[in-house]
């Protein structure tokens, strides 16, 4: 007879997922499965909307990365009306400046989030640490000057996003074609210079280092353990510029193994010819993976760790640094530490700060010439629109017919693209932490989450839901007589 | 109480989300006070839920009225209290409680405003704009109440 466990919801992420876990009558871990059990929507819900209305709505399905759901619309839209490769035509730099100056300023505050809010408390305090201590409250009761500096971090990237879309969440910057405002020389001093109340660019550089003293600190004591945690293999994606390093805005999807080969380099438009997505009955997440390899030896990790593998370098000194360190680590071979997962995200941190202290210092952030009008003949009406959101490689597609109405819609989310790369990893910390026990702890539960939100996976995202996100952990038997129930 | 307020060292904050029915009473309390100009010179915001940026943001204040919907049911039709500082490790990464707000404030500013929290009862959270016809009953007795009371 087997028992299984369920840790339902998984707790410190965005939306509602379960895990059960199944063990013999020996103990031994049978089967460990991420269900993701919200209700998927939004794909069907703006199909009959107008398609300028597609970046608005759709970046309501997330309070976190409504940015990247913003963006990778607002490119898709550009394609919609005629801006692309198709006609020639392209976004002005003040248009493709602001955007990425939005996405940088969304990369560090999300980074922050997952990082020091989430992710911290666990490694300050310990994975068996009481929950009511390993939470970020816990820290501000610890170290309140740390988490005055934190606020501060994620407050001057709040501001930024204030600044180009007009107000701290779903806030609008772009349409068809470009933005609808560039900054002014006020903005650019305030978040160059600070203010009252508010950092400035070169205080940010500096807290942004914060995270990866700290992992520097954590990794040096407890090598062993942070390394042999879910070291789980998979296929590293990214979007890359022309030099195969990482564009988190646009260029070509590239996908390394490894050995840091080159599998599979090629258009985001035409992902539709290289993945495909397999369904489960057990979870509305779909498993994207590259049709010819198969979803065992064909799924893909995206997100910090993935993108930080596939890279050679990042553009700016201080993550650059940290990057070579980084690879040197695992003597040029991919990492698939997946608790690395957080080094990489303190390196990104730092490489945000840097990219948009050197945005705000670009003329180009506060000129006019905002919008391109392609001609009325060089509508296309599909368009795909792919940015690195801080999760991993997101994807918008969308049709409109000739009257402007949305009529398809597809989305993959970095979450989903980590699907199976995540179960993998449940798997791991499963047969690590449970297998074999007689007793199953509350920390050894909490392992189980922790290699969950190494990812920062956004379920709500990844299922595009429309709903509540209960707090309910429950252990039940293989007959479903539930065993004992907490809510948190 | 509406006009201990009126004053620019005052914070009036409305928590929701308007398209979810009855979740936009925090906003509709501000859009009420904005149409009827009957509280000028406090500062005036809304949010979507709180955020540790929060404990900064109140920190520039004397007073702070969260105005935020409530589902329980022992508030019959609006409840006004005064939170004390608590971490009661409510946070995820999308909300956190105004108790812990305070205290966060507390503990990284060393300063807590005088705080009052105004829980309006709402009844319907489906994603629709617009309240419900109790929920917009509540609010004008809660507004009503704030207005009159000294």
């Amino acid at each position: 007879m087997t028992t299984r466990l369920e840790i339902d919801p998984v707790t410190r992420i965005e939306g509602h997922g379960k895990v059960t876990v199944e063990l013999d009558d020996d103990h031994n871990v049978v089967d460990a499965k991420l269900h993701v059990v919200e209700f998927r929507g939004y794909e069907k819900f703006i199909q009959g909307h107008p398609f300028w209305e597609a970046p608005i709505l759709m970046q309501r399905i997330c309070g976190i990365c409504f940015v990247s759901h913003h963006l990778a619309g607002a490119k898709a839209l550009d394609e919609i009306v005629g801006v692309g490769p198709a006609s020639g035509v392209y976004l002005t730099p003040t248009a493709l400046k602001m955007r990425r100056l939005g996405h940088y300023a969304q990369m560090l505050q999300s980074h922050v989030t997952a990082y020091f809010y989430l992710v911290l408390p666990e490694m300050l305090f310990g994975i068996d640490a009481p929950p009511e201590q390993r939470n970020f409250l816990g820290l501000i009761e610890a170290d309140p000057e740390l988490i005055k500096r934190v606020v501060m971090l994620r407050k001057w990237g709040q501001e930024i996003l204030v600044a180009v879309f007009g107000k701290r969440m779903h806030g609008i910057s772009s349409i068809p074609g470009g933005v609808n405002k560039s900054l002014t020389a006020t903005d650019v001093n305030r978040f160059l210079h600070g203010a009252e109340g508010l950092p400035s660019v070169d205080r940010v550089i500096e807290d942004a280092q914060l995270g990866l003293e700290l992992f520097y600190d954590f990794h040096a004591k407890h090598r062993s353990r942070v390394d042999s945690f879910a070291n789980v293999p998979a296929l590293n994606m990214s979007l890359v510029d022309d030099d195969g390093n990482v564009d988190y805005y646009d260029g070509r999807i590239k996908i390394v193994d490894d050995d840091k080969n080159v599998v599979r380099e090629f258009d985001y438009r035409d992902y539709l010819d290289h993945l495909s997505e397999g369904v489960e009955k057990w979870s509305y997440m779909k498993f994207p993976f590259i049709t010819d390899l198969g979803r065992d030896a064909g799924s893909v990790r995206v997100g910090p760790l993935a993108r930080m593998n596939v890279t050679h370098t990042l553009s700016t000194p201080l993550a650059q640094q940290a990057l070579e360190k980084f690879h040197a680590y695992t003597g040029g071979r991919a990492n698939n530490m997946t608790l690395h997962t957080n080094w990489a995200r303190t390196i990104e941190i730092i490489h945000a700060a840097e990219v948009v202290r050197d945005l705000l210092s670009d003329p180009d952030v506060q000129k006019d010439d905002l919008v391109v009008t392609p001609s009325a003949d060089a509508w296309t009406g599909d368009g795909v629109g792919v940015v690195e959101a801080p999760r991993g490689t997101l994807l918008h597609h969308y049709r409109a017919d000739r009257d402007g109405s949305v009529t398809f819609a597809n989305l993959i989310v970095a979450t989903t693209q980590n699907n199976e790369v995540l179960n993998r990893t449940i798997r791991s910390v499963a047969e690590d932490y449970l297998g074999g026990q007689t007793e199953i702890t509350e920390g050894m539960m909490n392992a189980i989450e922790v290699g969950i939100r190494a990812y920062d996976p956004c379920l709500s995202c990844a299922t595009h839901a429309l709903g509540q996100m209960p707090l309910i952990v429950t252990v039940v038997d293989a007959g479903g007589r539930v065993l004992s129930e907490r809510v948190r | 109480m509406l006009e201990f307020f009126d004053d620019p060292r005052s914070l009036i904050y409305g928590i929701g989300n308007c398209g979810r029915q009855d979740d936009g009473l925090g906003w509709a309390f501000i859009d009420r006070l904005e149409a009827r100009q009957c509280a000028s010179r406090p500062n005036l915001c809304r949010t979507y839920q709180l955020n540790l940026e929060d404990a900064d943001l109140i920190r520039g204040f004397a007073r702070v009225l969260f105005v935020d919907a409530t589902k329980d049911p022992a508030v019959s039709s609006f409840a006004l209290t005064r939170p004390e500082p608590r971490l009661d490790f409510s946070f995820t990464s999308h909300a956190i409680s105004v108790p812990s707000i305070l205290a966060t404030a507390q503990q990284c500013f060393g300063y807590v405003p005088e705080a009052y929290l105004l829980a309006i009862r709402g009844y319907e959270w489906e994603l629709q704009t617009g309240l419900t016809e109790p929920a917009e009953h509540n609010l004008s007795d809660a507004l009503e109440f704030l207005s009159s009371y000294r």
